[in-house]
C-alpha cells in the first residue's frame, strides 16, 4: 500500500468539510476523486498533501505516518501535488520554475538544470523554457505545474483539477501527458470534474458528497449508482434512473 | 550576459576619487562617493532578505546598530582598536537574526514588517537608556589614530576604497547566491510560499538563512559607518530612518536585483546631501519628505524599481526595431 488515509476528518469551526474519509492507493494505480462542488474533495486532497493537517484520522505514505508532517516533508518523501488554481512563479522563467522543483533531489545547479530540461521535454514546454511563467495561458500553466512537480521526483502525484478549463483538444493532450507520467511508474490520484477524463484514465473512483465517501468502485459502475446520481442531480433524477 | 558594462562600472568606480581629485570640491565629492558606497552596502545587504526573499524587514537598523555600536564600545570601555568590534558586531547580528527569525517568520506580509519595526524600536529605546552603551549621548571612537589598526584617515579616499572592496564582496556573494539553490528557493518563497512548500522548500529555514546572510552584511555596513564617523547614538545607529533608507535605496534601484541598490544609492545620497547643504540645518527634515516622495513614486509608477523600467524600455525599443525591420 503506497498511500492509506484512515478516517480522515477536517473541521473548520463547526463546519465539517471532510467527515471521516478513507482512501487506500496501491503503487501504480490511477485513482479518481469525484463529487459535486463543495463535497470536500479539495480539502481531503490538501490533508493528504500536508497543506492542512486533518483534525483527526491518520495518513500513511509507504508506511510512514505523515498525518502532521508539513508539506515540504511530503514533497521530500515523494508526494507531489498541483493546485486547483495554478500557483506558478509568475516572474520566473519556465525553466527556473521547474528548476525549483528539480533542486529537491539535485542540489547542484547544473544537475538541477539538466533534470528540469528533461522534464520540459517530456511535458512539451521546452520551446518556451526561456519565457516568464506569466506569459502562459491556463493550459500552459497547468502543464507547468505538472512539470514542476515531476521535477521533484515524486512516487505519488496528486492532480487537483489539472484538466479543468481546457478545450477538448487540450484535454486530449493532457490525457496523453498523464499516461506518459503513469508509464514512468508514478502513482496518481486525480480530482476531476470531467467524466471523460475519469472514464479514460482511472480504473477506480471515489465519490465524495458533503464530506463523506458515498461510493467507490469502477468508474462505469459508480456513475450509474443512484446515490451518486442523487448527489449530482437531486432526488428526482435518481428515481428516474432507478426505474 | 554581456561583460563590458560590468567592467565599465568597475573601472568608473575605481577611478572616481582620482577623477574628481582635480576639482575645487574634491574632498566633498570624494566623501559623497564614500557615502554612496556605504548606502549601497546597507541596501544590498537588506536586499538579500527584503528583495530576493521578499520579506520586507523594516527593522534592519538593529543589525546596523549592532555593527556600529560594538566597535565603539570595545574602544570606549577597554581602549581596544574598533576593528576588534567588527566581528563581534557580525556575531551579535547573527544571534539577533536567529532570535528574531524564529518567531517573526511565522508572520507574513505586513505583520512581519510590523514585528520587525517593533523589535528595532524596542532595541533603540533600551540602548537609549543604558549607560553602558552611552545611553542617549552615544559612543565615540578614538579622536586620533594610535596606529593603522584604528582605521582613521583624514581623507575620505581610503574609506572609499575599503567600502568599494566590501561592496564588491557583497555583490559577488549575492551573485553566487542567485546562481545556487538558495537563490532559487528564495525566489520561490517570494513568489508563493504555499507552492514553494509543495515543491519541498523548507520555507522557514531558508528565510532564516537569508536573514542571517543579510544581517551579517548589514552589521558590516554599520561597522564601516562607525569606523568612518567615529560616533554613534541611538538615532544614527538604531533609528527607524536607518532601516527606511535601506529599503528606499534598494526599492528605487530595483529590489531583488544585483545592482539596483547601488543605482538607488547613487541617486538618493547626492539628493540628500544636496537638500542638506542648500537648506542647512533647517532642511534636515526634508530628507523625510524626499523619502516619502520616492515611496509614492515607486509604488505608483514602477514597483520593480528603475532597473525594471530600464529593461522594459529596452524591450520596447527592440520590439519597435523588429517591427520596423519587418515592415
Amino acid at each position: 500500500m503506497l498511500l492509506s488515509a484512515e478516517k480522515v476528518a477536517k473541521h473548520f469551526g463547526s463546519f465539517q468539510a471532510v467527515a471521516g474519509a478513507d482512501l487506500a492507493v496501491e503503487e501504480g494505480e490511477i485513482v479518481g476523486l469525484i463529487g459535486p462542488n463543495g463535497a470536500g474533495k479539495s480539502t481531503f486532497f490538501n490533508c493528504i498533501a500536508g497543506d492542512t493537517p486533518p483534525t483527526s484520522g491518520r495518513i500513511l505514505f509507504d508506511g510512514i505516518d505523515v498525518t502532521a508532517a508539513p508539506a515540504e516533508t511530503h514533497a521530500r518523501l515523494g508526494i507531489g501535488r498541483t493546485f486547483q488554481v495554478p500557483a506558478t512563479f509568475e516572474d520566473m522563467t519556465i525553466l527556473d520554475n521547474v528548476m525549483v522543483g528539480a533542486f529537491l533531489r539535485h542540489p547542484q545547479r547544473g544537475a538541477a538544470r539538466e533534470r528540469a530540461l528533461e522534464v520540459l521535454e517530456l511535458t512539451g514546454l521546452k520551446e518556451q523554457s526561456g519565457q516568464r511563467a506569466r506569459s502562459l495561458g491556463t493550459p500552459g500553466r497547468k502543464r507547468l505545474e505538472i512539470a514542476r512537480v515531476l521535477a521533484t521526483g515524486p512516487r505519488l502525484m496528486l492532480l487537483d483539477e489539472a484538466l479543468a478549463g481546457l478545450t477538448p483538444g487540450e484535454i486530449q493532450r493532457a490525457i496523453e501527458l498523464v499516461r506518459r507520467i503513469h508509464a514512468q511508474g508514478i502513482t496518481l490520484v486525480i480530482v476531476e470534474h470531467i467524466m471523460e477524463v475519469i472514464l479514460t484514465l482511472t480504473r477506480r473512483v471515489l465519490v465524495f458528497n458533503q464530506g463523506h465517501v458515498i461510493a467507490s468502485g469502477k468508474p462505469q459502475e459508480v456513475v450509474n449508482d443512484p446515490a451518486v446520481i442523487e448527489a449530482y442531480l437531486g432526488r428526482g433524477h435518481a428515481r428516474a434512473a432507478r426505474s | 550576459m554581456k561583460r563590458w558594462p560590468l567592467f565599465a562600472l568597475a573601472a568608473a568606480l575605481l577611478a572616481y576619487p582620482w577623477l574628481v581629485a582635480g576639482t575645487d570640491s574634491a574632498a566633498f565629492l570624494q566623501d559623497t562617493g564614500a557615502l554612496v558606497l556605504l548606502a549601497a552596502i546597507g541596501a544590498s545587504a537588506w536586499n538579500i532578505v527584503g528583495g530576493y526573499a521578499g520579506q520586507i524587514s523594516v527593522g534592519h537598523a538593529m543589525f546596523f546598530g549592532a555593527g556600529a555600536y560594538l566597535p565603539l564600545l570595545v574602544y570606549q570601555h577597554w581602549q581596544l582598536p574598533p576593528l576588534v568590534g567588527v566581528p563581534l558586531g557580525v556575531a551579535a547580528s547573527l544571534v539577533i537574526a536567529v532570535f528574531i527569525g524564529f518567531p517573526t517568520f511565522r508572520l507574513v506580509g505586513h505583520y512581519f514588517s510590523m514585528a520587525t519595526i517593533a523589535v528595532a524600536e524596542l532595541l533603540r529605546i533600551v540602548v537609549g537608556n543604558w549607560d553602558f552603551l552611552g545611553a542617549a549621548i552615544g559612543l565615540q571612537g578614538p579622536a586620533t589614530a594610535r596606529g593603522w589598526y584604528d582605521v582613521i584617515f583624514r581623507s575620505a579616499v581610503p574609506y572609499y576604497y575599503i567600502f568599494l572592496a566590501v561592496l564588491a564582496l557583497l555583490i559577488l556573494a549575492t551573485w553566487r547566491m542567485q546562481q545556487s539553490r538558495l537563490g532559487y528557493y528564495l525566489g520561490a518563497i517570494r513568489a508563493g510560499e504555499r507552492a514553494a512548500r509543495s515543491l519541498g522548500v523548507p520555507v522557514r529555514r531558508y528565510k532564516l538563512y537569508a536573514l542571517m546572510l543579510s544581517a551579517g552584511f548589514t552589521s558590516l555596513a554599520g561597522s564601516l559607518y562607525a569606523l568612518k564617523t567615529g560616533f554613534v547614538d541611538p538615532d544614527s545607529g538604531l533609528g527607524i530612518l536607518v532601516s527606511v533608507q535601506m529599503i528606499i535605496t534598494a526599492a528605487l534601484g530595483g529590489a531583488g536585483t544585483l545592482f539596483g541598490p547601488l543605482l538607488g544609492a547613487a541617486i538618493l545620497v547626492p539628493l540628500q546631501t544636496a537638500t542638506n547643504t542648500w537648506l542647512g540645518g533647517s532642511g534636515s527634515g526634508l530628507t523625510y519628505i524626499v523619502y516619502g516622495g520616492v515611496i509614492v513614486l515607486i509604488a505608483r509608477f514602477e514597483p520593480g524599481g528603475l532597473l525594471e523600467l530600464w529593461h522594459r524600455l529596452l524591450a520596447a525599443r527592440r520590439r519597435r526595431a523588429e517591427v520596423r525591420h519587418a515592415a
